[in-house]
């Protein structure tokens, strides 16, 4: 599979105040990740909350520039293609369905808007898409003069789903697009979005805190920790084998509909990292259960194979002796 | 047999209206079950089918719009639906303690955790405020918060959401109650911590012998956590029983439903189609005829227009259904 997107590099970080008398401090919320986003795939980005998985999707999205590093799309810098350019072929699908719409406008018209703002047929050819578009995630025509207001949670997301998908773009970056939701609705959201991407030929990139949901949606796991891509390998691979301390523990989380197995103990210490004052060394290392000597002091590379890639003392680069 | 004294909240009968624009809304709808000492109940079921509404009405804590009936709410053998405020107070935050989904609804901003947490110690206790402050760093120890005497002194938002919630655990058990009603503790959390907290509450619960009961929308944890299960949809119980035969063995189709919508690694195919309920959640305001999922359910017929049976097992599995086994 050949790259569409490749970031090199990305760090983002943000200035941040801590009250009064004591300055500001910098908080890395994305720190040096480079990965690639190959044609076809649908990529999962997880992680805790505040790990910097927003900030890399807004940031693939054209939507927030980089402090260093750069994204290149099919070879071009981004920075070359413009918002309007980016926003023709990467789209994004946000969590809150309640809020990422406006309530004044009706439906149709919030599907048709990014239409309008690039310009794209006449007022008539506009409708017809649009009612297309809906037509395809699952509206009927008689959504179309309705207000956001009249509808459902998931059907909230279905617009903001046909929205993204009526600039035809080639990656749709979709930011826990189902977490808002119930199971019930999450399952018709999901369903959606593989239907959608066979038939448009669409790439994904995914970003839920729901593993389960990951597992059956994404063909290649990138594993956030404090700003850094700590793992990354095909899904099967990651949930069979994973190789980072901190993905093994997130995996054992994860709690399946299955009686009688109990609450799992994730062998994680209680020390939740500040992002502020981010640990020294390995980043993981107060909480990792498999912790090495060198692991306070020595950042850990990052080891790319041909499973992917892992940054821990425990993969290092010089293969470990039998 | 367990002995009826085990019980410590039993109820039957428990409805709750709720006064709307658009006219009386019926969030619950003649509930019934009863939670012994050291046993969870998980109640689950989806936004608005009426699970914290069913939580705030046992707690008393119910919105001005909103009126609860009942044949029975007892705790610990006392029945409480028609007893005053006062008995109430003296019983909640005591002997009946909450935790609720979003620790600052419970946390009052401007007070200490410290002082939050030696308050109601010190009212229902009866105690010296140094006696409060040492079993609350006993219980912050407890729910895994590191150098908890420095924490009292700190503010609730000087906290992540996930020592919040620690701090709320720690508050519902101060005075050691005998039930405790969790709705949603973790649903706003990571993963690792959810399953870090879920496992103090279970372990505390066991260790204490409280009786809890657990609200969530996440099949994953009850399967993991509850001893028996109620499914709640559109204010109704629709099926109850042991967590096992409940999994295994669903019997209601809205059930069968639910459990077919979740991605399950071995059994859903990668890539493959979830289940799918189609249709909406009927409207609750006014009368509901027959039975409520009728309009969502592939098995419906003449007869669901007429409320359905409840069907029992022998092993005190219940469900409301026409059918004897839907699947
Ligand atoms: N505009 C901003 N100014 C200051 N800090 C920010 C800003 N945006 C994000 N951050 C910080 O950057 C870090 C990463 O944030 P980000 O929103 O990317 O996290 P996330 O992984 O998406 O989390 P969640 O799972 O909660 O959505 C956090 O510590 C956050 O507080
Ligand atoms: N303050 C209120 N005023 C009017 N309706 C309410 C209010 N609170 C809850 N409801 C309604 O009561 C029903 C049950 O709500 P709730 O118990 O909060 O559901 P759950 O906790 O299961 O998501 C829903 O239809 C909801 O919209
Ligand atoms: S580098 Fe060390 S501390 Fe970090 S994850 Fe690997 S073993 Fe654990
Ligand atoms: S009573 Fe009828 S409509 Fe209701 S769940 Fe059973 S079969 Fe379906
Ligand atoms: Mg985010
Ligand atoms: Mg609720």
């Amino acid at each position: 599979m050949t790259a569409l997107i490749e970031a090199h590099d990305l760090t983002r970080s943000f200035e941040v105040s801590r009250g009064m008398f004591k300055g500001k401090r910098t908080l890395h919320a994305v720190n040096g990740i480079s990965l690639d986003i190959r044609q076809g795939e649908v990529l999962a980005i997880v992680g805790e909350s505040g790990c910097g998985k927003s900030t890399l999707a807004r940031m693939l999205l054209g939507l927030l520039p980089p402090s260093a590093g750069a994204i290149t799309l099919e070879g071009q810098d981004i920075r070359s293609l413009g918002r309007k350019g980016m926003a023709r072929r990467v789209q994004p699908v946000f969590q809150d369905p309640y809020s990422s719409l406006n309530p004044r406008r009706t439906i149709a018209s919030i599907v048709a808007l990014p239409l309008e703002v690039h310009g794209i047929g006449t007022a008539a050819e506009r409708r017809k898409m649009t009612i297309e578009m809906l037509d395809k995630v699952g509206l009927p025509q008689r959504f179309a003069d309705r207000y956001p207001r009249e509808l459902s949670g998931g059907q909230r997301q279905r617009v903001a789903i046909a929205r993204a998908l009526v600039m035809k773009p080639e990656v749709v970056v979709c930011d826990e697009p189902t977490s808002a939701l119930d199971v019930s609705v999450q399952s018709q959201i999901l369903n959606l979005l593989m239907d959608l991407r066979r038939e448009l030929n669409l790439t994904y990139v995914f970003i839920s805190h729901n593993l389960a949901v990951v597992e059956h949606i994404a063909t290649r796991v990138a594993v956030m920790y404090l700003g850094r891509v700590v793992e990354l390998a095909e899904t099967e691979a990651l949930f069979k084998a994973p190789r980072h301390p901190y993905t093994k523990a997130l995996l054992a989380s994860v709690l399946t509909p299955e009686p009688g197995l109990g609450i799992p103990d994730t062998g994680l210490g209680i020390a939740f990292p500040d992002p502020l004052n981010p640990p020294s060394g390995c980043p993981f290392h107060p909480r990792c259960p498999e912790r090495l000597p060198q692991c306070g002091s020595v950042v850990p590379q990052i080891l790319r194979d041909e499973n992917g890639a892992v940054a821990c003392h425990l993969h290092g680069q010089a293969p470990a002796p039998h | 047999m367990a002995n009826s004294s085990d019980i410590v909240l039993e109820i039957d009968g428990l409805s709750v209206d709720i006064r709307t624009a658009g006219g009386t809304l019926h969030a619950v709808r003649d509930i019934s079950f009863s939670v012994k000492r050291g046993e969870t109940l998980c109640l689950v079921g989806e936004s608005g089918c009426g699970k914290s509404m069913t939580s705030l009405a046992i707690m008393d804590l119910l919105p001005k719009a909103a009126t609860k009936s009942a044949r029975r709410l007892a705790f610990a053998g006392e029945d409480l639906s028609r007893a005053g405020k006062s008995r109430i107070n003296a019983l909640r935050g005591n002997r009946m303690s909450m935790i609720f989904q979003e620790p600052m609804t419970a946390l009052n901003p401007a007070y200490t955790i410290g002082n939050q947490l030696v308050e109601a110690y010190c009212l229902h206790k009866k105690a010296s405020e140094a006696e409060a402050r040492e079993r609350a760093v006993f219980l912050l120890g407890k729910v895994g918060i590191a150098n908890a005497a420095e924490r009292l002194g700190q503010y609730p938002h000087q906290l992540s959401g996930g020592l919040r919630q620690r701090v709320m655990i720690a508050m519902a058990l101060m005075c050691g109650p005998e039930l405790l009603i969790a709705d949603e503790p973790t649903t706003a959390l990571d993963v690792t911590i959810q399953a870090q907290i879920l496992r103090l509450l279970a372990d505390l619960q066991q260790e204490l012998g409280i009786a809890m009961v657990l609200i969530t929308h996440d099949l994953g944890i009850v399967a993991r956590i509850a001893d028996r299960v109620a499914v709640m949809y559109a204010g109704q119980i629709v099926e109850e029983g042991p967590t096992t035969s409940l999994f295994n063995a669903p019997r209601h189709p809205y059930t069968q439903g639910l459990i077919e919508c979740i991605p399950v690694p071995g059994r859903t195919e990668p890539g493959g189609r979830l289940g799918v309920i189609p249709g909406v959640v009927p409207s609750l305001v006014g009368e509901v005829r027959g039975c409520s999922f009728r309009d969502r359910c592939t098995k419906a017929q003449q007869a669901c227009l007429d409320a359905p049976p409840v069907r029992e097992t022998a092993d005190g599995h219940r469900w409301r259904c026409i059918l004897e086994n839907a699947a």
